[in-house]
């Protein structure tokens, strides 16, 4: 109801505090497209990066969730090719976790910390999932390389072709395996349950 | 993948900086639409309580608030307040007639919203004695967008009257009263039935006959039939006033039966014979149809019809282009004797029934019928085209009929399910096989009853411009049609087929030009799918899933939470759902734990959601069930 002057003091508040590691800001003068930008956590494998992400805010925000994605790639258990976040707080009750007294930089230092903390439990890219479950330095290699790749801004113009076609194949390979379940656990179990009937 | 999103980064960054005068433009939309939300929070904040309530329950809040200038809430407030008089003041006594939005001021909203607004305002009114149940929203459509909207009403009766001889050898009697908009169903039943009666649909065409919504199908696919010529809103009004004189008598029939304690279904139990009746009024000026589905509580199905409706949207422009068929319908029901219903129920075992009924005015006499003369008139003829067919499968009976009578066509399916069947699991778990069962029974019916329909529109609308003026061999072709019809009752089935042959034969004729059909291929009874059953199957799976989904507070226990006035002492000073700092003034609304919202953010919040915002405690603990 209260959109735009919600997303109007947001906004303002973003700005003059925003949390550590986190910008946000309005996509061309569009009140409801934003970006945000996080920093690769300290510690972490995607320390160094620095990850984009759209944010679309629906018609009826606050009363829904923002919608996030990532723009850049990243290899996490909970993130899928497409950039797709797997996180609680970005659906509406009673599976998800939104309530309206969250916001834009409440949901995005959330993610800030699913970067740093994979759920696995809940992962949207069931093999990342299990080799960060049971092959963890496999996982933080890759990470680190898909950080440096995708994530660090010398990297971005650099056209590497040798390497970017190894990422490239390693994007594709991903997708073509992880397509299907580019959803998350939950909401394949729905799907399944509908037939049931 | 990966240079795609760079590549898409950086045009967007090209993007905004290329285009500063255009941003400079969208500022200015922008700063616009903030003083519009700034001017409609003030007018929220200095409304008064009852105004508020009016308002909202009423959804002319609007959404988003942006859109909506301070001037045209002011106006919508004076529209409902002025209400009463030239709205049915039936409707308002009855029901707390909650989604009566008054038409012209809604014209942003779309279903999604209406849909929404009924989960807010659906009547919660509970009263009356022995558990009678009755929850009712209500339908519009809007003019200018061709929205559509629907109202649904259930009634749930516990108690016991005798049954009508009527129930369905004559059904027609009252229902196909040609009173615009209303379809009371009035079934009372026999002393040891429990009735589930169903659902009127009620389709209302009400442009003319070239464009408009021709065929008959269920309410899903109705969905995609706005209205082609938008008729101007001073007739719209007019309809309404119309509509409120004349469907009072049935109305207040109904309130008079339902003014009693209702308990959730539930509690209804299965301990004794209990009637379940169901019946659907509507207002609109335009088609309206009302799906309904066998309750289990009233905010399920909301959350239901709103799936499905997005479900269906996005169906639609399939839906209208697929022949509508669906001969398979036809494949078990035994030949029925017409007219053998009529006192046959009386003696049967206790049922539950189900009706599906849907009515339908035939777009070239809705002005005539109008008329309190041909009113009357119609009322004293015998039908001049009723028959029907009844099938019996699984156990479940099921009856069609039709008939026809001064414009108002009524179609009738009639389910009748023996008690016994679901006595065991009862109705009181919503998701009991036995109910699903009978939903799915229900929901066949449907179908099959949206076949019957869809093979009557073929000759029908054969029908419909021969009436409007040029009268074709055509005309007389499905005149005939008819007139078999009508003189082979009892074998409906193969009755229904002959007269898709038919309509699929005019359907190639080329003077058969008008838009409402262009886009359907001739029949082919060789197409295997029912559409509309596997569609309204699909609506009860995604009913299915509402288990889980979130379930709004009703408007009657919002209400019930306490508010104030925010003093300047108070501590929190920010309501978390706006973040913006209360005034002086602002009602807020303390929820059980403690927690303060402006009244109106968490009202919204409160209509879909039924934890607090900020600690997610249940709103409603023990008083859910009361």
């Amino acid at each position: 109801m209260q959109r735009s002057l919600r997303l109007k003091r947001e906004l303002q508040f973003i700005s003059t505090e925003p949390p550590p590691g986190i910008s946000c800001w309005q996509n061309g003068g569009q009140m409801d497209d934003l970006r945000a930008q996080i920093v690769g956590g300290v510690n972490t494998p995607f320390e160094g990066g620095v990850f984009s992400l759209e944010i679309k805010i629906p018609e009826r925000y606050p009363f829904e969730p923002p919608k996030m994605r990532f723009l850049t790639p990243i290899y996490h258990p909970n993130i899928d090719t497409a950039g797709r976040i797997c996180l609680d707080a970005l659906k509406l009750p009673p599976k998800g976790a939104w309530k309206p007294s969250l916001n834009i930089s409440t949901v995005l230092t959330s993610i800030q910390l699913l970067m740093a903390e994979p759920n696995p439990d809940d992962p949207l890219m069931a093999d990342i999932s299990s080799e960060y479950k049971y092959n963890k330095q496999v996982y933080v290699e890759k990470a680190k390389r898909w950080t440096w790749k995708h994530a660090m801004q010398r990297n971005k113009v650099v056209d590497d072709a040798e390497d970017f076609v190894s990422v490239d194949d390693l994007c594709k390979g991903a997708e073509v395996s992880y397509k299907r379940e580019a959803v998350c656990p939950a909401e394949e179990a729905e799907k399944s349950k509908k037939p049931s009937l | 993948d990966l240079t795609f999103a760079l590549a898409a980064m950086e045009n967007s960054d090209s993007a905004e900086q290329g285009g500063s005068e255009q941003s400079e433009a969208q500022r200015q939309r922008q700063r616009d639409r903030l003083n519009r939300e700034e001017a409609f929070y003030q007018f929220v904040n200095n409304l008064s309580e009852e105004d508020y309530r009016l308002m909202r329950d009423n959804n002319l809040l609007g959404t988003p608030v942006g859109e909506i200038t301070e001037e045209e809430l002011l106006s919508r407030l004076q529209q409902i307040k002025d209400g009463p008089e030239q709205q049915n003041a039936n409707e308002r006594s009855e029901e707390s007639a909650g989604a009566e939005g008054s038409e012209e001021g809604s014209n942003g909203d779309t279903i999604l919203d209406w849909l929404n607004s009924v989960r807010r305002t659906g009547n919660t009114t509970r009263s009356g004695h022995r558990g009678n149940q009755s929850w009712r929203a209500v339908s519009r459509t809007n003019p200018n967008s061709g929205d559509f909207r629907f109202s649904l009403e259930i009634n749930v009766n516990r108690n016991i009257t005798e049954q009508q001889a009527r129930a369905e050898g004559e059904p027609l009697e009252g229902e196909t009263e040609p009173v615009p908009g209303t379809a009371v169903v009035e079934q009372p039943m026999e002393t040891v039935a429990a009735e589930v009666e169903e659902p009127a649909i009620i389709v209302h065409p009400e442009a003319e006959p070239p464009e408009s919504p021709l065929l008959i199908r269920p309410p899903i696919e109705q969905l995609d039939l706005p209205d082609p010529q938008s008729p101007p809103v001073e007739e719209a009004v007019r309809r309404g006033q119309r509509r409120a004189r004349s469907r009072s008598p049935e109305q207040r029939r109904t309130r008079a039966r339902n003014e009693r304690s209702r308990s959730p279904l539930n509690h209804d139990g299965v301990e004794g014979p209990r009637r379940a009746r169901r019946s659907t009024s509507s207002q609109s000026p335009h088609h309206i149809s009302e799906p309904q589905m066998e309750g289990s509580s009233r905010t399920r199905q909301h959350i239901l019809s709103r799936q499905s409706t997005v479900e269906y949207d996005a169906q639609l422009d399939s839906a209208s282009a697929e022949p509508v068929n669906a001969p398979q319908e036809v494949e078990n029901p035994s030949d029925g004797g017409a007219g053998v219903e009529t006192n046959s129920s009386s003696r049967r075992p206790p049922t539950i029934m189900l009706d599906l009924q849907v009515r339908r005015v035939r777009p070239g006499e809705y002005r005539q019928r109008d008329s309190i003369a041909s009113r009357t008139r119609s009322r004293s003829q015998t039908s001049n085209n009723t028959f029907l067919y009844e099938s019996e499968r699984g156990g479940f009976r099921r009856t069609f009929s039709r008939s026809e009578r001064a414009g108002v066509r009524t179609y009738v399916s009639t389910i009748r399910i023996p008690i016994r069947r679901i006595s065991d699991a009862g109705l009181s778990e919503a998701t009991s096989m036995a109910l699903q069962t009978m939903i799915r029974q229900i929901m066949t019916g449907f179908g099959e009853l949206s076949y019957f329909m869809d093979s009557d529109s073929d000759s029908d609308s054969n029908r419909g411009p021969s009436q409007s003026t040029e009268p074709t061999e055509l005309h007389n072709t499905t005149n005939s049609t008819n007139t078999v019809n009508s003189s082979q009752e009892s074998t409906e089935p193969r009755t229904a087929e002959e007269r898709q042959d038919v309509a699929s034969e005019s359907a190639s004729v080329p003077t058969v030009g008008r838009e409402g059909r262009a886009g359907r291929s001739p029949i082919s009874l060789e197409e295997p799918g029912s559409l509309p059953f596997l569609r309204l199957a699909h609506f009860f799976l995604l009913n299915d899933d509402d288990d889980d989904q979130p379930r709004g507070l009703t408007k009657e226990q919002i209400d019930n939470l306490s508010t104030r006035n925010f003093g300047e002492n108070d501590a929190l000073k920010t309501c978390s759902v706006c973040i913006t700092e209360y005034a002086e003034g602002n009602k807020l609304r303390k929820l059980p734990c403690s927690h303060e919202y402006h009244v109106h953010c968490i009202d919204r919040w409160l209509s879909e959601n039924s934890t607090c915002p900020i600690c997610r405690r249940a709103v409603l603990v023990s008083t859910r069930e009361s």
